[in-house]
């Protein structure tokens, strides 16, 4: 084995957080290797520098035996690396098979050169062999989700020649099974060629499942580097690692008074497209959870529970009362609070701090006669943070400074904040990290003494761990009534194929 | 709010700066009466400028400012003639003001149009019916009888009212940006108008009060102007645009963000810029032109879009 990338010594400050100290990291021709750590661990700033969008404070980084210096995207791209970012970055005015091309576009030569569409066209279709996945290149970005997003962005990466270090930060956390799979097959087609894959990812079961090393960051440093063999062999515990600590029980324990009132009953909730006649309650003192995979339903459902979107049929009643909302304004008064899925575009203001943020959805509780009162809001904003985990706690820094789960975080801050009769929880935790996933679950917990909390997910064992009662949205029907008597695999098969199996 | 960022110390050297460089060039620049003169100045753009604040806030654009000038400016003219009340003239032309204004509000809200062709066209219309009043001919019965003229330099609280009107302008719309919750959801209207529906605000609701307010301060200002000019004129609005786009931007580039006190400080900057050239006898054409020169380089400076796509112009949308 030869070590394809070799980094040394790097160091990377924002203001007073450093965010790398003195990292050493490499990575062998042909291998994936897992790159794993807690939120804020530093592991995109890694690979930011990596890929030239920025420059480490200090180290040396040598390709293939050769020092390089990475200033620039540009300057990454010629060395040979291509990456997918975190949150990548695409122009929503233009189609998907534009997005892939963007920047060097298939152009004719000449006087009136101009974009040849056609030849892009099939090019795109080309890149869909190798990660075949459906998706219809022309339509506008801005109109895909956020699925679909990813798969652009890594259509984007592979379009690339000569490619010698793949980077993935994080793609598989909004990709379903299918993609999924789709991905881990290409990732292995081109480690056959010899590509080396830098490989983030929260979802630890995935390094077994397809890593050849793993290295964990911690508090920006490097920990520890291993093979998964033998992690595997030597019974390490990766969380352990992570977090340099026990890792306590995931889950916290479901639910043991009876539940209270019913709080949110809904009677054949229908949306074209979307999903069909979905019936059920959720009574104060419990916690009810949906599976689904995207393009289930369940994203759709939460938004006309939230008056996002209005129903096409069917009735929700809040405690006893029939609603129709108009607007989300409208189901925030009658007490009802949705963590929406896309924390980037529908939960934050990026440019805003975190008080800003957490506040920004209960006025009556952040202002007097419409005055602010930045005092309480800032030591609400505190205790909050504290809540979740919030790292580092700095709530006068903008939402966009904070690492891709802690962005997270600050979406479930500001529904704590909202001290609502029913939280709905759209993938609350993409993103977040093995321990601060725990104490998420824990605050649902603690919120459901009070209100009725739903959960719905693409991650089976998110919504089975923490609900009491569960079921599984499948091609927008539910699989069967919720109930409490039902094994994990029931819940996944039927979310997966429509049947319980 | 931090007062002694850098950024504020840069903005008190920019200012000391075209002081020392003015008042070397013409002795009278920084005596008691011109600097009297320039708030007064200011007080006109600074108004109008402040009430644009809140549509760049909202991250939109207002081009129809002249437009509605010119009608409250005839409006007013025109209660005057009918009454021969000051205070009714004052609700009307504000009034006016505040009309036009929502309805460019409600069009880009509620209506999803594009803002900058929409604000022509309402600027354009706007401009059609102050015409409508008088076939453009200008007023000027009961100006003094009603007491607009002695306006301009009457002195309350020590100070003129147009001097005070500024100063109770600048008191209102700061609070309001920047101390209670509207404020926050007219900043987060702007930036994210997605997030500010889930988080139960209107966002097209805020557009019209942004723009209703715009316009309503655009009223105020033509209330100054016409109790200095004497008469009420079609033409009155001809003049303001530039100077109050180059105040946000210029504050917005001086301070990082647009808001209230950038405002002030924008056009703090633009009105010494502009009176010095007065004083130096410059012809107006050419001291346009340095302003637009001001405004082109605070839009590079402010604009984040801008700069983004100047490093690199993929990064527009986030996935
Ligand atoms: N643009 C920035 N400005 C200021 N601080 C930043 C910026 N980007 C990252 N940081 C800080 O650097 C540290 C490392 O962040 P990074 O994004 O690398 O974390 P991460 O390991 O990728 O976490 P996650 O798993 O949540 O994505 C964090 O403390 C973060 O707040
Ligand atoms: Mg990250």
């Amino acid at each position: 084995m030869t070590t394809v990338l070799d980094m040394r010594g790097i160091q990377k400050r924002f203001g007073p957080v450093t965010a790398l100290d003195n990292v050493d990291f490499a990575v062998e021709h042909g291998e994936i290797h897992a790159l794993l750590g807690v939120n804020g661990a530093g592991k995109s700033t890694l690979i930011k520098i990596l890929s030239g969008l920025y420059q480490a404070d200090d180290g040396q980084i040598e390709i293939a035996g050769q020092p390089v210096s990475l200033q620039s995207p540009a300057d990454a791209i010629r060395a040979g690396i291509a990456s997918v970012q975190q949150h990548p970055e695409l122009v929503g005015d233009l189609t998907g098979y534009e997005n892939i091309f963007l920047g060097n576009e298939a152009r004719r030569p000449g006087l009136f050169r101009r974009v040849e569409h056609g030849a892009m066209r099939a090019k795109a279709q080309e890149l869909l062999k190798r990660l075949p996945v459906p998706i219809d290149l022309d339509v506008k970005v801005q109109d895909l989700a956020s699925v679909e997003k990813e798969i652009i962005a890594v259509l984007h990466a592979l379009k690339q020649e000569n490619v010698k270090v793949l980077i993935l930060d994080e793609p598989t956390s909004t990709l379903t099974r299918v993609e999924k799979e789709q991905l881990f097959k290409m990732m292995r087609v081109l480690k056959d060629v010899g590509v080396a894959i830098i490989y983030i990812t929260h979802r630890l079961e995935e390094v077994f499942e397809i890593a050849d090393r793993f290295t964990v960051f911690r508090g920006g440093r490097n920990i520890a580097t291993m093979t998964s063999e033998d992690a595997r062999q030597g019974d390490v515990s990766i969380p352990q690692l992570m977090l340099d600590d026990e890792m306590g029980a995931l889950f916290p324990p479901k639910a043991t008074e009876p539940a209270g009132d019913v709080f949110l009953s809904v009677e054949g909730l229908s949306l074209t497209n979307a999903f069909q006649d979905i019936s059920f309650e959720v009574h104060k003192n419990e916690i009810i959870g949906f599976y689904g995979l995207v393009g289930s339903g369940i994203d759709e459902l939460g938004k006309v529970l939230f008056g996002a979107l209005r129903p096409t049929a069917g009735e929700i009643r809040l405690k006893g009362t029939p609603h129709a909302f108009a607007s989300p304004a409208d189901a925030l008064k009658a007490g009802i609070f949705l963590v929406p899925g896309d924390r980037r575009t529908e939960g934050l203001v990026l440019a805003d701090d975190v008080t800003f943020n957490t506040t920004l959805a209960n006025h009556d509780r952040a202002s007097v006669f419409g005055v602010r009162r930045f005092r309480q809001a800032f030591r609400d904003a505190r205790d909050l943070s504290g809540k979740v985990d919030l790292s580092p706690p700095t709530l006068n820094r903008p939402a966009q400074a904070f690492s891709g789960g802690n962005q997270q975080k600050i979406v479930i801050a500001k529904g704590l904040y909202s001290q609502s009769d029913i939280y709905i929880f759209v993938e609350p935790t993409v993103g977040v990290d093995v321990g601060a996933r725990a104490t998420i679950y824990r605050q649902m917990r603690a919120l459901s003494k009070d209100a009725a909390v739903i959960v719905m997910s693409s991650d089976c064992d998110e919504v089975f761990g923490v609900a009491d009662r569960v079921t599984s949205l499948y091609r927008g029907r539910m699989t069967q009534p919720l109930s409490r008597d039902i094994t994990r695999d029931e819940v996944l098969s039927a979310g997966l194929m429509g049947t319980a199996a | 709010m931090k007062i002694l960022h850098p950024r504020t110390f840069i903005l008190i050297g920019l200012v000391a700066v075209i002081a020392v460089v003015f008042q070397s060039l013409t002795p009278n620049y920084l005596s008691l009466r011109n600097l009297g003169g320039m708030l007064s100045a200011m007080a006109i753009s600074g108004i109008v400028a402040m009430g644009l604040t809140f549509v760049i806030v909202l991250r939109k654009f207002d081009l129809s400012l002249a437009g509605i000038a010119s009608l409250s400016a005839m409006t007013l003219g025109f209660a005057l003639f009918l009454y021969g009340n000051l205070w009714i003239a004052v609700v009307a032309c504000i009034g006016v003001g505040v009309i036009c204004g929502a309805i460019n509000g409600a069009l880009v809200g509620y209506g999803r149009l594009p803002d900058v062709v929409t604000t022509i066209a309402v600027g354009s219309i706007a401009y059609g019916m102050a015409f409508v009043y008088n076939g453009g001919a200008d007023f000027s019965k009961n100006f003094f009888s009603s007491g607009i003229v002695a306006m301009n330099y009457t002195k309350v609280l020590g100070m003129k009212v147009p001097i005070l009107l500024l100063l109770m302008t600048a008191i209102f719309t700061g609070f309001l940006l920047h101390m209670t919750r509207y404020g926050q959801a007219f900043y987060a209207a702007g930036e994210n108008p997605v997030a500010t529906r889930f988080s139960g605000i209107s966002v097209n609701r805020m557009m019209i009060a942004g723009y209703a307010l715009c316009g309503a301060l655009v009223g105020l200002a033509m209330l100054i102007q016409i109790s200095g000019i004497g008469s009420s004129r079609v033409t009155a609005g001809g003049q303001i645009l530039l100077p109050a786009y180059t105040s946000v931007y210029l504050g917005a580039a001086l301070l990082g963000r647009a808001s209230i006190p950038a405002t002030i400080a924008g056009s703090l900057v633009m009105t010494m810029l502009l009176n010095g050239f007065t004083l130096m006898s410059v012809p107006y054409y050419y001291s346009d032109a340095v302003v637009s020169l001001v405004l082109i380089t605070a839009i590079v400076l402010f604009d984040p879009r801008i700069l983004i796509y100047l490093k690199s112009p993929r990064r527009l949308v986030t996935g």
